[in-house]
């Protein structure tokens, strides 16, 4: 029998963590979304919860280090998968189509090294901008009563200013955009790089991966949106 | 030449025992001194080198295609007979074999036969073994099916690709001795010549398909499993790569060609639409359980065929044979389809086919019954022909599918040739003058797992073991010599008429004259025929491209150079044979009714023919191995 | 009567491995709808070499959809634009007067060109000889009774058992991977009781002989059962996942 390294660098075992740290990623998306919303609830829920996060301590960093090492490998696999399939088929065809049917070809299937390239770049901009905020040196602080009254970074304001630009708005909407191709097609092979058959189930799991993409990805375009269009000062956010 | 047929004394079921108690065994430390050459990957080639190989012999497999799995024995559809009797409904040893040695119309040695019904029963143990899927019942148990001639379920299959998974199961044998290094595996090679020194057979010379190399091969036994030589009717159910070039070119070298005239012809395949048609597809004989036979009554009624009411319809099988009706076997359909065509009756642009018609089916059973059973034919007439069988009759017309003639060999499978052995379809030893369905399937592996591992044996215990000639060995040298003349010369024609056209001519002449049936008239034209247009062939033959190189014309151009001389030998052969007796029907030679009529006095015999060179006229010495029949009697069969 | 039509067809033309090969192109007159793509290529063969020109080489056998010979990539399908049909099975009434199509090898870096539209497939053979059998020696075997087969089982298995072995999964994957070929042969043998005692085994060496021999990885695009000339589905290669892992994981 290979070694568990050899097996997960094998074929099988890289699909099969694709799949894995794939699906780490997604439930990461759903509680990111989650923390996201507070948003919209009362004035301090969004940097009493980010706030919560950043004093988490040596914990936050295994999650983030978790994390970091979840994207990275996924996107290790898929940049090694393009590569195989470069070497694999040094020379392409002169006229290609698919021919449908069971085919899962899709605009969403075919652009996943593309889709998960602009995600990677995203993401290292995204920890930038909101992490670090090294995109908006005057960032404030906030006092959180609820919290005991600690002075914590004003993560809220920054965001309801910084997506009022409307750059980094629609840059944010055009990248979730993207992401719902990536997903559409992720969520599904996920659950058949794990050894989900092809048959009823596959295409439940097929709709179902198209539902989740959406959905999952117009709660995260909606903030944007709605801060953009409302200039920051919809009803839905409290003051 | 000397006939010795080998068979073992001692009552029927006794002898393939007392066979094996008597032959000679080979030590497993001396095995691997020997090397056995095997040409052919088919059931009964792939069978043979993976059994060799589980021996311990050193084995090297050749075959034409590209992988071994490609052998045309993976086209068969219907099933392999076995004597398990799991349906108890009396089948036994002794029926497999009676009704094998009846369905060859008594032209096939009893010996032969009893022993293929015999090990019938272990290829189905070693089959399953392998993984080959057959059909089960919901117990979990193997099913069975019934087919033509027989009056017991014995069966077995794989929906319609029992051949398939067969031949798959026997490839996957050889390629585990492969990676194990016991088999050295030469796929894309031709056989072009075998070597003879001191009197037996001790290596091959082969092309190499992709670089055009030939190569010289030596070993200790050649067995050819090289399949049957349908082709030479160019239109044939075979794979368009099947050819006689192995086993002509072993002939030439002194190997007895036996019964070259019996020829199967299938009586439901696809009919011919057009010249550009390059094979025929085979339409499973199980369609005649429910469809009828029929065509119009007038010439030229060009009407469609659902307009034509039912008494201007001529159902032609129903109304000679009643009892069987549209049942009967497949040399009675053939001959009748190609009477009722030709005398201007057959239907379609060609008129070449007749009709087989389900609307009675689909009336009686509904369409949906009728779909369960045949859906996958009826799908696979429709893309072939675009036409809805559910709507509109099928056209069918017969086609080869099968020679029971083939090398001679004794009863351990080995030819006139010491050393050179030949197994499967490519040898002529069980079926006689006509096939039962289901029957190659077992011959080839029978042959091949069952036999030759035994046989071949006994002749490499009395060789010296390790003995090597050396390929630099003038045999080797000139024979070749010989195979890269004939390439060269080939080339260097530069003619007018393609190869395509020559064998399609050629095709032509014998589909006509030495096809269902034949008279003398015929046969005698059929030979001047042939040896024009061989003459013409050799003179005015287009063969393209380079020699040292991919060049599939010119794998082509030897190959139809061979069925040229081939085709020559079953005119002569069928001249000689004053009789009818299964597929070879003489017209000269029928029952009042228009039935086959044997002449068991004077031709009980298998015809082995000795090549003795090509002047212009092939010439050939007929020997006569007698057939006795201790076992069972001969009756004049009857399907009225 | 039957339809004639004018085919322009545009072939790959490659003398030999090394050759960097090129398209050519002609038009063929009065092919008849009848006529299966195969044959409509040999008569484009015979008019080449009436004028003297070469034949374009391509491969075939049996012509009725089962030795898998045939494997043409045509106007970017694999067998062409039919489901479940190998290309000698193809007929010309699937196309219409005055149609353009271009003809391509399998493109695999595992399948390199032998000259213009053959290949050499013989990686295929490599991923079976790597574990795709049963090891039972002739005569061993048990009474074909003895073990009982579900009949459900048995007929999934047959399913995978039927791949014909084209590659034509190869050729139209986006990857060039060859996982529908290996996952099918695992599949038939690892359902069946025969199959079982080599299970971990197979399925490890034969996935590791795949990767040697250059193919590409399964993205899932299930393109490979969408041209597979007998449909066997992509849930051969959700078996042979399985099977991989848990040999790994049980270590066996």
């Amino acid at each position: 029998m290979p070694s568990l390294i050899k097996a997960l660098n094998s074929q099988v075992g890289r699909k099969f963590m694709t799949g894995i740290t794939g699906i780490g990623l997604m439930l990461f998306l759903i509680g990111h979304l989650a923390g996201n919303l507070t948003i919209f609830g009362e004035s301090q829920a969004f940097n009493v919860y980010t706030h919560t996060l950043e004093s988490l301590g040596p914990l936050l960093y295994v999650i983030e280090a978790g994390l970091v090492f979840f994207f990275l490998y996924h996107a290790i696999l898929g940049i090694s998968i393009w590569r195989q399939k470069k070497k694999a088929r040094p020379e392409g065809y002169d006229t290609y189509q698919t021919k449908g049917g069971p085919s899962h070809q899709s605009l969403a299937s075919r652009s996943m090294i593309i889709s998960g390239t602009v995600l990677l770049v995203f993401l290292v901009f995204h920890i930038m901008h909101f992490k670090y905020g090294l995109f908006s040196p005057d960032e404030g602080t906030v006092i959180l009563e609820s919290a005991g009254g600690v002075e914590a970074r004003d993560l809220r304001a920054l965001v309801i200013a910084e997506f009022q630009n409307p750059l980094i708005a629609f840059g944010y909407i055009a990248v979730m955009a993207l992401a719902i191709l990536h997903l559409a097609h992720g969520a599904w092979s996920a659950f058949t790089s794990l050894g989900m058959k092809h048959g009823e189930t596959s295409k439940k799991v097929q709709l179902g991966a198209y539902i989740f993409a959406i959905v999952l990805m117009l709660g995260f375009i909606f903030i944007p949106l709605y801060i953009f269009l409302t200039g920051g000062e919809g009803s839905l956010i409290a003051y | 030449m000397k006939f010795d047929s080998k068979v073992p004394g001692g009552p029927l079921e006794e002898k393939w025992d007392k066979h094996l108690k008597d032959i000679n065994l080979v030590s497993p430390n001396n095995k691997r001194k020997y090397e056995i050459i095997v040409v052919g990957t088919g059931l009964a080639g792939g069978a043979a080198a993976a059994s060799f190989a589980e021996l311990g012999y050193n084995v090297r497999s050749f075959c034409i295609q590209d992988s071994a799995r490609r052998a045309h024995s993976i086209a068969a559809q219907g099933g392999i007979n076995a004597a398990k009797n799991y349906p108890n409904d009396g089948d036994s040893i002794w029926r497999l074999f009676y009704d094998t040695i009846k369905g060859g119309d008594y032209r096939s040695r009893e010996s032969n036969v009893y022993r293929l019904s015999q090990v019938s029963n272990e290829i189905i143990d070693q089959a399953v073994a392998q993984g080959v899927p057959f059909a089960r019942e919901y117990g979990g148990n193997l099913a069975n099916r019934s087919f033509g001639g027989a009056q017991v379920s014995r069966t077995f299959y794989a929906r319609g690709q029992t051949g398939q998974q067969l031949l798959l199961g026997a490839y996957q044998a050889m390629m585990r001795q492969v990676h194990k290094g016991n088999i050295k595996y030469h796929p894309r090679h031709e056989m072009l010549d075998v070597v003879v020194i001191d009197g037996q057979a001790r290596g091959i010379i082969t092309r190499d398909l992709v670089s055009g190399e030939l190569c010289r091969y030596e070993a200790d036994a050649v067995v050819l499993a090289t399949g049957g030589y349908g082709n030479v009717f160019y239109l044939s159910t075979n794979a368009k790569n099947s050819n006689v070039t192995a086993a002509w070119r072993a002939h030439k070298r002194g190997a007895a060609f036996a019964n070259p005239c019996y020829v199967q012809v299938h009586p439901t395949c696809i009919p011919v639409s057009g010249d550009y048609q390059s094979k025929l597809t085979l339409m499973s004989e199980s369609l005649r359980n429910d469809g009828r036979v029929w065509v119009p009554k007038e010439k030229e009624d060009d009407r469609h065929p659902n307009e034509i009411p039912e008494e201007e319809r001529y159902y032609y099988l129903e109304e000679r044979y009643p009892a069987f009706g549209n049942l009967v076997p497949r040399d009675v359909a053939s001959r009748n389809a190609k009477m009722v065509c030709d005398d201007g009756l057959g239907v379609g642009e060609t008129g070449l086919a007749v009709y087989l018609d389900f609307r009675d089916a689909i009336d009686r059973d509904g369409k949906d019954a009728i779909s369960a059973k045949y859906g996958n034919l009826f799908d696979m007439y429709e893309n072939i022909t675009g036409e809805n069988p559910y709507e509109r009759p099928m056209r069918i017309y017969p086609a080869v599918h099968y020679t029971m003639g083939g090398l001679w060999v004794d009863y351990n499978l080995e030819t006139t040739i010491p050393g050179l052995y030949a197994a499967g379809e490519a040898n002529f030893s069980d079926h006689g003058a006509n096939r039962l369905g289901a029957s190659a399937l077992m011959q080839g592996l029978s042959d091949g797992y069952f036999v030759l591992p035994y046989t071949i044996g006994d002749y490499l215990a009395k060789q010296e073991p390790g003995k090597r000639y050396g390929t630099d060995h003038d045999a080797f040298q000139e024979a070749e010599n010989e195979a890269q003349a004939q390439i060269d010369k080939l080339l260097n024609i530069d003619g007018n008429r393609t190869i395509v056209d020559f064998h399609r001519t050629l095709g032509k002449i014998v589909w006509d004259k030495i096809g269902i049936a034949r008279n003398e008239e015929g046969l005698k034209q059929a030979i001047e025929e042939i040896r024009e247009l061989r003459e013409e062939f050799w003179q005015n033959v287009k063969v393209p491209g380079e020699k040292n190189n991919y060049n599939k014309y010119l794998e082509f151009a030897g190959r139809v150079a061979d069925f040229f001389e081939l085709a020559e030998l079953m005119a002569e052969d069928a001249l000689n044979r004053e009789e009818s007796a299964g597929c070879h029907l003489r017209e000269e030679y029928q029952t009042d009714e228009g039935e086959a009529l044997r002449n068991d006095e004077e031709y009980s015999y298998v015809s082995a023919w000795e090549y003795k060179g090509l002047n212009g006229k092939l010439e050939e010495t007929l020997h006569k191995e007698n057939l006795e029949f201790e076992f069972v009697e001969l009756k004049q069969r009857s399907y009225k | 009567m039957s339809k004639e039509m004018t085919i322009h067809l545009k072939y790959w033309k490659q003398n030999g491995p090394n050759d960097t090969g090129h398209f050519e192109e002609y038009t063929l007159d009065n092919v008849n709808e009848h006529m299966s793509f195969l044959e409509m290529l040999d008569v484009l063969n015979e008019e080449l070499m009436l004028e003297d020109k070469e034949p374009v080489e391509f491969d075939y056998d049996c012509r009725e959809g089962i030795c898998g010979s045939c494997n043409l990539v045509i106007n970017g399908q694999a067998h062409g634009p039919k489901q479940r049909v190998a290309v000698c099975q193809l007929h010309m009434r699937n196309y219409n007067d005055g149609d353009h199509v271009t003809i391509e090898p399998p493109r695999a870096a595992a399948f390199p060109v032998i000259k213009d539209l053959v290949v050499d497939r013989s990686s295929f053979d490599r991923i079976i000889e790597a574990g795709g059998y049963v090891s039972v020696k002739t005569g061993s075997a048990v009474e074909a009774n003895a073990i009982p087969i579900e009949k459900e089982k048995s007929d999934a298995a047959f399913d995978y058992a039927t791949c014909i072995g084209c590659g034509a999964c190869v050729a139209a994957c986006p990857n060039a991977s060859a996982s529908l070929f290996t996952g099918a042969k695992i599949a038939h043998l690892n359902k069946l009781p025969q199959g079982e005692v080599e299970r971990s085994n197979r399925v490890v060496a034969m996935v590791e002989q795949m990767e040697e021999e250059g193919f590409g990885d399964c993205s899932n695009f299930a393109e490979c059962e969408a041209v597979c000339p007998v449909g066997i589905s992509i849930s051969a290669i959700a078996e042979m996942r399985k099977d991989y892992m848990k040999a790994v994981v049980s270590g066996e």
